[in-house]
Protein backbone atom coordinates (compact mmCIF):
# COMPACT_ATOMS: atom_id res chain seq x y z
CA UNK A 1 0.00 0.00 0.00
CA UNK A 2 1.47 2.75 -1.06
CA UNK A 3 1.72 5.97 1.79
CA UNK A 4 -0.96 8.52 -0.64
CA UNK A 5 -3.43 5.82 -0.24
CA UNK A 6 -2.73 4.84 3.06
CA UNK A 7 -3.72 9.37 3.43
CA UNK A 8 -6.91 8.80 1.81
CA UNK A 9 -7.92 5.80 3.87
CA UNK A 10 -7.21 7.95 7.10
CA UNK A 11 -9.24 10.75 6.02
CA UNK A 12 -12.34 8.71 5.04
CA UNK A 13 -11.81 7.20 8.31
CA UNK A 14 -12.26 10.15 10.29
CA UNK A 15 -15.41 11.02 7.77
CA UNK A 16 -17.92 9.51 10.28
CA UNK A 17 -16.24 11.05 12.92
CA UNK A 18 -16.66 14.37 11.80
CA UNK A 19 -20.17 13.94 11.16
CA UNK A 20 -20.84 12.08 14.57
CA UNK A 21 -18.85 15.43 15.96
CA UNK A 22 -21.87 17.42 13.82
CA UNK A 23 -24.47 15.41 14.86
CA UNK A 24 -23.51 16.16 18.58
CA UNK A 25 -23.15 19.75 18.38
CA UNK A 26 -26.29 20.09 16.61
CA UNK A 27 -27.79 18.19 20.08
CA UNK A 28 -25.86 19.98 22.42
CA UNK A 29 -26.99 23.52 20.99
CA UNK A 30 -30.68 21.94 21.01
CA UNK A 31 -30.12 21.00 24.66
CA UNK A 32 -28.14 24.29 25.92
CA UNK A 33 -31.36 26.51 23.69
CA UNK A 34 -34.22 24.23 25.83
CA UNK A 35 -32.09 24.29 29.26
CA UNK A 36 -31.33 28.00 29.31
CA UNK A 37 -34.40 29.63 30.21
CA UNK A 38 -34.66 27.15 33.24
CA UNK A 39 -30.52 27.61 34.22
CA UNK A 40 -30.14 31.43 33.39
CA UNK A 41 -29.18 32.96 36.66
CA UNK A 42 -30.67 36.43 35.05
CA UNK A 43 -33.95 34.80 33.91
CA UNK A 44 -36.87 36.58 35.51
CA UNK A 45 -38.39 33.61 37.17
CA UNK A 46 -35.00 33.09 38.79
CA UNK A 47 -34.41 36.59 39.87
CA UNK A 48 -37.75 37.77 40.79
CA UNK A 49 -39.76 34.96 41.35
CA UNK A 50 -37.74 32.45 42.88
CA UNK A 51 -36.69 34.15 46.33
CA UNK A 52 -40.60 34.36 46.95
CA UNK A 53 -42.97 32.17 49.11
CA UNK A 54 -45.69 30.95 46.69
CA UNK A 55 -48.01 33.59 47.21
CA UNK A 56 -46.31 36.34 48.45
CA UNK A 57 -46.03 39.62 46.56
CA UNK A 58 -43.29 42.03 46.00
CA UNK A 59 -43.34 44.94 44.54
CA UNK A 60 -40.63 45.60 42.15
CA UNK A 61 -38.26 48.85 41.53
CA UNK A 62 -39.09 51.70 39.17
CA UNK A 63 -36.71 51.35 36.38
CA UNK A 64 -33.73 53.79 36.64
CA UNK A 65 -30.35 54.49 34.64
CA UNK A 66 -28.42 52.85 38.17
CA UNK A 67 -30.79 50.88 40.07
CA UNK A 68 -30.97 48.27 36.97
CA UNK A 69 -34.42 46.36 37.36
CA UNK A 70 -34.98 44.23 34.69
CA UNK A 71 -33.49 44.57 31.49
CA UNK A 72 -35.45 47.11 29.18
CA UNK A 73 -37.90 47.78 31.55
CA UNK A 74 -40.52 50.85 30.91
CA UNK A 75 -39.82 53.41 32.83
CA UNK A 76 -43.60 54.60 33.34
CA UNK A 77 -45.11 50.56 34.60
CA UNK A 78 -44.88 49.70 37.64
CA UNK A 79 -44.63 46.06 38.38
CA UNK A 80 -45.57 43.80 40.73
CA UNK A 81 -45.43 39.80 40.85
CA UNK A 82 -46.35 36.84 42.83
CA UNK A 83 -44.45 33.24 42.46
CA UNK A 84 -46.55 29.84 41.72
CA UNK A 85 -45.87 26.80 42.91
CA UNK A 86 -49.08 24.52 41.93
CA UNK A 87 -48.17 21.36 43.83
CA UNK A 88 -48.52 23.19 47.28
CA UNK A 89 -51.91 24.75 45.76
CA UNK A 90 -53.97 26.73 43.36
CA UNK A 91 -53.21 30.18 42.91
CA UNK A 92 -55.62 32.57 43.20
CA UNK A 93 -54.92 36.03 41.58
CA UNK A 94 -57.00 38.81 42.20
CA UNK A 95 -55.89 42.53 40.79
CA UNK A 96 -58.39 45.77 40.13
CA UNK A 97 -57.72 48.72 38.12
CA UNK A 98 -58.14 51.70 39.95
CA UNK A 99 -59.63 53.77 36.67
CA UNK A 100 -56.77 56.24 36.16
CA UNK A 101 -53.96 54.00 35.21
CA UNK A 102 -54.07 50.99 32.70
CA UNK A 103 -53.46 47.76 34.22
CA UNK A 104 -52.53 44.28 33.34
CA UNK A 105 -52.10 41.02 34.39
CA UNK A 106 -50.15 38.19 33.08
CA UNK A 107 -49.43 34.59 34.16
CA UNK A 108 -45.62 33.19 32.78
CA UNK A 109 -44.16 29.97 33.77
CA UNK A 110 -40.78 29.35 34.63
CA UNK A 111 -39.26 29.25 31.56
CA UNK A 112 -40.95 32.50 30.28
CA UNK A 113 -43.66 31.88 28.63
CA UNK A 114 -46.59 33.59 28.94
CA UNK A 115 -49.77 31.72 28.83
CA UNK A 116 -52.15 34.54 29.61
CA UNK A 117 -52.28 38.14 29.87
CA UNK A 118 -55.61 40.46 29.86
CA UNK A 119 -55.44 44.05 30.29
CA UNK A 120 -58.18 45.65 32.40
CA UNK A 121 -60.09 46.84 29.56
CA UNK A 122 -60.91 43.58 29.36
CA UNK A 123 -62.26 42.04 32.06
CA UNK A 124 -65.25 43.53 33.83
CA UNK A 125 -64.92 46.33 35.85
CA UNK A 126 -61.47 46.30 35.24
CA UNK A 127 -60.83 43.52 37.73
CA UNK A 128 -58.92 40.32 37.68
CA UNK A 129 -60.18 36.76 39.48
CA UNK A 130 -57.86 34.07 37.94
CA UNK A 131 -57.50 30.73 39.43
CA UNK A 132 -54.04 29.15 38.33
CA UNK A 133 -54.64 25.15 38.59
CA UNK A 134 -52.42 22.27 37.22
CA UNK A 135 -54.91 19.81 34.80
CA UNK A 136 -55.29 17.61 38.05
CA UNK A 137 -56.43 20.78 40.19
CA UNK A 138 -58.78 21.13 37.83
CA UNK A 139 -60.47 18.01 37.26
CA UNK A 140 -61.00 17.80 41.51
CA UNK A 141 -62.78 20.94 41.32
CA UNK A 142 -65.05 20.10 38.51
CA UNK A 143 -65.71 16.83 40.18
CA UNK A 144 -66.36 18.43 43.37
CA UNK A 145 -68.95 20.78 41.37
CA UNK A 146 -70.56 17.53 40.41
CA UNK A 147 -70.80 16.16 43.75
CA UNK A 148 -72.11 19.36 45.50
CA UNK A 149 -74.01 20.38 42.31
CA UNK A 150 -73.50 23.86 43.05
CA UNK A 151 -71.30 25.87 40.95
CA UNK A 152 -68.12 27.78 41.71
CA UNK A 153 -66.33 24.96 43.60
CA UNK A 154 -63.66 26.47 43.98
CA UNK A 155 -65.16 29.50 45.69
CA UNK A 156 -63.88 32.24 43.55
CA UNK A 157 -67.41 33.50 41.99
CA UNK A 158 -69.07 33.69 39.28
CA UNK A 159 -66.30 36.05 37.53
CA UNK A 160 -63.28 33.90 38.17
CA UNK A 161 -61.66 32.59 35.06
CA UNK A 162 -59.87 29.79 36.20
CA UNK A 163 -56.60 28.84 33.88
CA UNK A 164 -54.74 25.52 33.78
CA UNK A 165 -51.14 25.75 33.81
CA UNK A 166 -48.85 23.29 31.59
CA UNK A 167 -46.37 23.68 34.12
CA UNK A 168 -46.68 23.35 38.15
CA UNK A 169 -43.71 26.47 38.79
CA UNK A 170 -44.23 30.30 37.38
CA UNK A 171 -44.81 33.87 38.50
CA UNK A 172 -48.05 36.45 38.14
CA UNK A 173 -47.12 40.21 37.11
CA UNK A 174 -48.78 42.87 37.51
CA UNK A 175 -48.79 45.59 36.05
CA UNK A 176 -49.74 49.73 35.90
CA UNK A 177 -48.85 52.01 33.53
CA UNK A 178 -47.94 56.02 34.83
CA UNK A 179 -49.53 58.01 32.11
CA UNK A 180 -46.92 61.12 33.24
CA UNK A 181 -43.47 61.07 34.62
CA UNK A 182 -45.21 62.65 37.50
CA UNK A 183 -47.92 59.88 37.86
CA UNK A 184 -45.57 57.26 38.79
CA UNK A 185 -46.14 57.30 42.71
CA UNK A 186 -49.95 56.58 42.11
CA UNK A 187 -49.26 53.92 39.38
CA UNK A 188 -47.48 52.47 42.01
CA UNK A 189 -50.00 52.77 44.70
CA UNK A 190 -52.36 51.15 42.63
CA UNK A 191 -50.34 47.87 43.12
CA UNK A 192 -52.18 47.24 46.04
CA UNK A 193 -55.23 46.14 44.32
CA UNK A 194 -53.35 43.11 43.16
CA UNK A 195 -52.99 39.99 46.11
CA UNK A 196 -52.15 36.34 45.43
CA UNK A 197 -53.12 33.22 47.99
CA UNK A 198 -52.37 29.60 47.68
CA UNK A 199 -55.58 28.09 47.90
CA UNK A 200 -56.53 24.32 49.18
CA UNK A 201 -56.81 21.88 46.83
CA UNK A 202 -60.10 20.22 46.10
CA UNK A 203 -60.49 17.08 48.22
CA UNK B 1 -9.58 0.35 17.75
CA UNK B 2 -7.53 2.79 16.26
CA UNK B 3 -10.39 4.80 14.96
CA UNK B 4 -11.48 5.51 18.85
CA UNK B 5 -8.47 7.43 19.50
CA UNK B 6 -10.70 10.09 17.55
CA UNK B 7 -13.05 9.78 20.41
CA UNK B 8 -11.87 12.46 22.60
CA UNK B 9 -11.43 15.13 20.07
CA UNK B 10 -14.87 14.41 17.86
CA UNK B 11 -16.62 15.02 21.73
CA UNK B 12 -14.78 17.73 22.10
CA UNK B 13 -15.29 19.01 18.77
CA UNK B 14 -18.84 18.72 19.31
CA UNK B 15 -19.16 20.37 22.38
CA UNK B 16 -16.93 23.39 21.55
CA UNK B 17 -19.22 23.78 18.19
CA UNK B 18 -22.39 23.35 20.01
CA UNK B 19 -22.02 26.19 22.77
CA UNK B 20 -20.44 28.05 20.00
CA UNK B 21 -23.85 27.62 18.09
CA UNK B 22 -26.06 28.50 21.16
CA UNK B 23 -24.03 31.71 22.22
CA UNK B 24 -23.94 32.69 18.93
CA UNK B 25 -27.91 32.38 17.91
CA UNK B 26 -28.31 33.99 21.75
CA UNK B 27 -26.89 37.07 20.60
CA UNK B 28 -28.73 40.17 20.48
CA UNK B 29 -32.66 39.74 19.33
CA UNK B 30 -34.74 36.58 18.94
CA UNK B 31 -33.26 34.83 15.72
CA UNK B 32 -36.87 34.12 14.65
CA UNK B 33 -40.68 35.97 14.13
CA UNK B 34 -39.39 39.32 13.67
CA UNK B 35 -41.91 41.97 11.98
CA UNK B 36 -40.24 44.89 10.91
CA UNK B 37 -42.31 48.48 10.25
CA UNK B 38 -39.51 51.07 9.01
CA UNK B 39 -36.84 50.79 11.41
CA UNK B 40 -38.96 49.13 14.22
CA UNK B 41 -38.86 45.67 15.10
CA UNK B 42 -41.28 43.63 16.87
CA UNK B 43 -41.61 39.52 17.80
CA UNK B 44 -45.58 39.35 18.47
CA UNK B 45 -45.24 36.17 19.39
CA UNK B 46 -42.97 36.39 22.57
CA UNK B 47 -46.06 37.62 24.74
CA UNK B 48 -47.85 34.17 24.41
CA UNK B 49 -47.53 30.38 24.65
CA UNK B 50 -46.26 30.14 20.54
CA UNK B 51 -43.55 31.89 21.62
CA UNK B 52 -40.45 29.81 20.08
CA UNK B 53 -36.98 28.15 22.00
CA UNK B 54 -34.75 30.14 20.69
CA UNK B 55 -36.67 33.49 21.82
CA UNK B 56 -37.47 32.21 25.13
CA UNK B 57 -33.65 31.07 25.76
CA UNK B 58 -32.60 34.93 24.27
CA UNK B 59 -34.95 36.68 26.40
CA UNK B 60 -34.28 34.02 29.62
CA UNK B 61 -30.39 35.29 29.16
CA UNK B 62 -31.27 38.95 28.96
CA UNK B 63 -33.51 38.85 32.15
CA UNK B 64 -36.10 40.97 29.70
CA UNK B 65 -39.92 40.69 30.74
CA UNK B 66 -41.45 41.01 27.73
CA UNK B 67 -45.16 42.38 27.39
CA UNK B 68 -48.11 39.63 27.41
CA UNK B 69 -49.78 39.80 23.76
CA UNK B 70 -52.79 41.10 25.99
CA UNK B 71 -50.70 44.03 27.48
CA UNK B 72 -49.49 45.48 24.10
CA UNK B 73 -46.51 45.27 22.17
CA UNK B 74 -43.15 46.98 22.13
CA UNK B 75 -40.74 47.80 19.12
CA UNK B 76 -37.30 47.99 18.87
CA UNK B 77 -35.25 50.46 16.82
CA UNK B 78 -31.57 50.55 16.19
CA UNK B 79 -31.19 52.29 13.12
CA UNK B 80 -32.90 55.51 11.80
CA UNK B 81 -35.02 55.54 8.79
CA UNK B 82 -31.35 55.54 6.54
CA UNK B 83 -30.42 51.91 8.31
CA UNK B 84 -27.25 53.88 10.20
CA UNK B 85 -26.81 52.93 13.48
CA UNK B 86 -28.60 55.11 16.09
CA UNK B 87 -25.64 57.32 17.85
CA UNK B 88 -26.21 59.86 21.36
CA UNK B 89 -23.64 62.07 19.34
CA UNK B 90 -26.32 62.81 16.70
CA UNK B 91 -29.75 64.47 16.89
CA UNK B 92 -32.76 62.73 15.89
CA UNK B 93 -36.61 63.46 15.13
CA UNK B 94 -39.42 60.97 15.53
CA UNK B 95 -42.32 62.13 14.19
CA UNK B 96 -44.78 60.25 11.95
CA UNK B 97 -47.47 57.84 12.87
CA UNK B 98 -48.57 56.67 16.42
CA UNK B 99 -49.48 53.17 17.01
CA UNK B 100 -53.22 52.81 17.36
CA UNK B 101 -53.44 52.35 21.31
CA UNK B 102 -54.61 53.18 24.42
CA UNK B 103 -51.14 54.52 25.68
CA UNK B 104 -47.82 54.05 24.33
CA UNK B 105 -44.35 54.81 25.73
CA UNK B 106 -41.19 55.68 24.23
CA UNK B 107 -37.92 55.58 25.56
CA UNK B 108 -33.80 55.57 25.06
CA UNK B 109 -31.76 52.12 26.01
CA UNK B 110 -28.38 51.05 26.30
CA UNK B 111 -27.55 48.42 24.26
CA UNK B 112 -27.67 46.08 27.61
CA UNK B 113 -31.15 47.36 28.37
CA UNK B 114 -30.26 49.69 30.74
CA UNK B 115 -31.99 53.51 30.69
CA UNK B 116 -29.91 56.13 29.92
CA UNK B 117 -28.43 58.45 32.50
CA UNK B 118 -28.76 62.14 31.84
CA UNK B 119 -28.81 65.00 33.52
CA UNK B 120 -32.39 65.90 33.26
CA UNK B 121 -33.53 62.42 34.76
CA UNK B 122 -36.15 62.03 32.36
CA UNK B 123 -35.71 58.97 30.87
CA UNK B 124 -38.74 58.60 28.82
CA UNK B 125 -41.91 60.25 27.19
CA UNK B 126 -45.39 59.04 27.15
CA UNK B 127 -48.32 59.74 24.30
CA UNK B 128 -50.42 61.30 27.65
CA UNK B 129 -47.66 63.91 27.72
CA UNK B 130 -46.58 64.75 24.40
CA UNK B 131 -47.11 68.25 23.02
CA UNK B 132 -48.89 67.59 19.84
CA UNK B 133 -49.51 70.22 16.30
CA UNK B 134 -53.20 70.82 15.37
CA UNK B 135 -53.40 68.01 13.71
CA UNK B 136 -52.85 65.74 16.96
CA UNK B 137 -49.48 65.11 14.81
CA UNK B 138 -46.26 64.75 17.25
CA UNK B 139 -42.40 65.80 17.04
CA UNK B 140 -39.93 63.94 19.36
CA UNK B 141 -36.63 65.29 19.30
CA UNK B 142 -33.81 62.37 20.41
CA UNK B 143 -30.51 64.22 22.14
CA UNK B 144 -27.93 64.74 24.03
CA UNK B 145 -28.82 68.15 25.03
CA UNK B 146 -32.07 70.36 26.03
CA UNK B 147 -34.56 70.87 23.30
CA UNK B 148 -37.83 72.51 23.80
CA UNK B 149 -41.22 70.22 23.15
CA UNK B 150 -40.80 66.71 23.43
CA UNK B 151 -36.76 66.26 24.27
CA UNK B 152 -36.01 62.50 25.00
CA UNK B 153 -32.72 62.75 26.44
CA UNK B 154 -30.13 60.45 25.11
CA UNK B 155 -27.33 60.66 27.27
CA UNK B 156 -23.55 60.75 26.65
CA UNK B 157 -22.73 56.74 25.39
CA UNK B 158 -22.74 56.77 21.68
CA UNK B 159 -24.66 53.75 20.91
CA UNK B 160 -28.39 53.40 21.77
CA UNK B 161 -31.62 51.65 21.44
CA UNK B 162 -34.71 53.06 20.86
CA UNK B 163 -37.97 51.20 22.40
CA UNK B 164 -41.69 52.22 21.90
CA UNK B 165 -44.55 50.01 23.87
CA UNK B 166 -48.07 50.34 22.83
CA UNK B 167 -50.32 49.13 25.21
CA UNK B 168 -53.55 47.88 25.32
CA UNK B 169 -52.83 48.37 21.09
CA UNK B 170 -55.38 47.57 18.38
CA UNK B 171 -53.74 45.68 16.30
CA UNK B 172 -53.82 42.34 16.70
CA UNK B 173 -50.58 40.74 18.03
CA UNK B 174 -51.97 37.67 18.13
CA UNK B 175 -52.57 36.68 14.45
CA UNK B 176 -49.79 38.87 13.60
CA UNK B 177 -52.02 41.70 11.89
CA UNK B 178 -49.72 44.30 11.76
CA UNK B 179 -50.06 45.31 8.64
CA UNK B 180 -51.98 48.66 9.10
CA UNK B 181 -49.85 49.62 12.05
CA UNK B 182 -48.15 53.10 11.52
CA UNK B 183 -44.72 53.97 13.84
CA UNK B 184 -42.91 57.41 13.18
CA UNK B 185 -40.33 57.48 11.45
CA UNK B 186 -36.53 58.27 12.66
CA UNK B 187 -34.77 60.95 10.77
CA UNK B 188 -31.00 61.63 11.74
CA UNK B 189 -31.03 65.50 11.95
CA UNK B 190 -26.90 66.08 12.76
CA UNK B 191 -24.33 65.19 14.67
CA UNK B 192 -21.55 66.61 16.35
Amino acid sequence: MSPRLSAADRVIGLIPWVVAALFGAVAIHLLAVLSLPALAPGASFRKLALPLAPGEKALLPRAAAVSGGSAFADPFAALALCRFDLAQGPLRVRASADGDHPASVSVRLADGTIIYSANDKQTPNGKFNVLVVTQAQADALDSAQDNTGQTGASGGGDDELRLVSPSARGFVLFRTLSLRAGDYEAAAAARGGFACSVEKPAP
Amino acid sequence: MNGLRALPFAAIAALALGLAATLAALQGDPPFGAVEIGPWTTWPRVGDSEIDPYARAVLAASGALPLGSGEGLAFIAKTDDSGAALDARCDYRISGGAPSARFWTLAAYDVDGRLRPNAANRYGLSSATLLRDSGGGFTVDASRDAQPGNWLPLGDKSRFILVMRAYQQTSSAVTGALDGLVLPGITREGCS
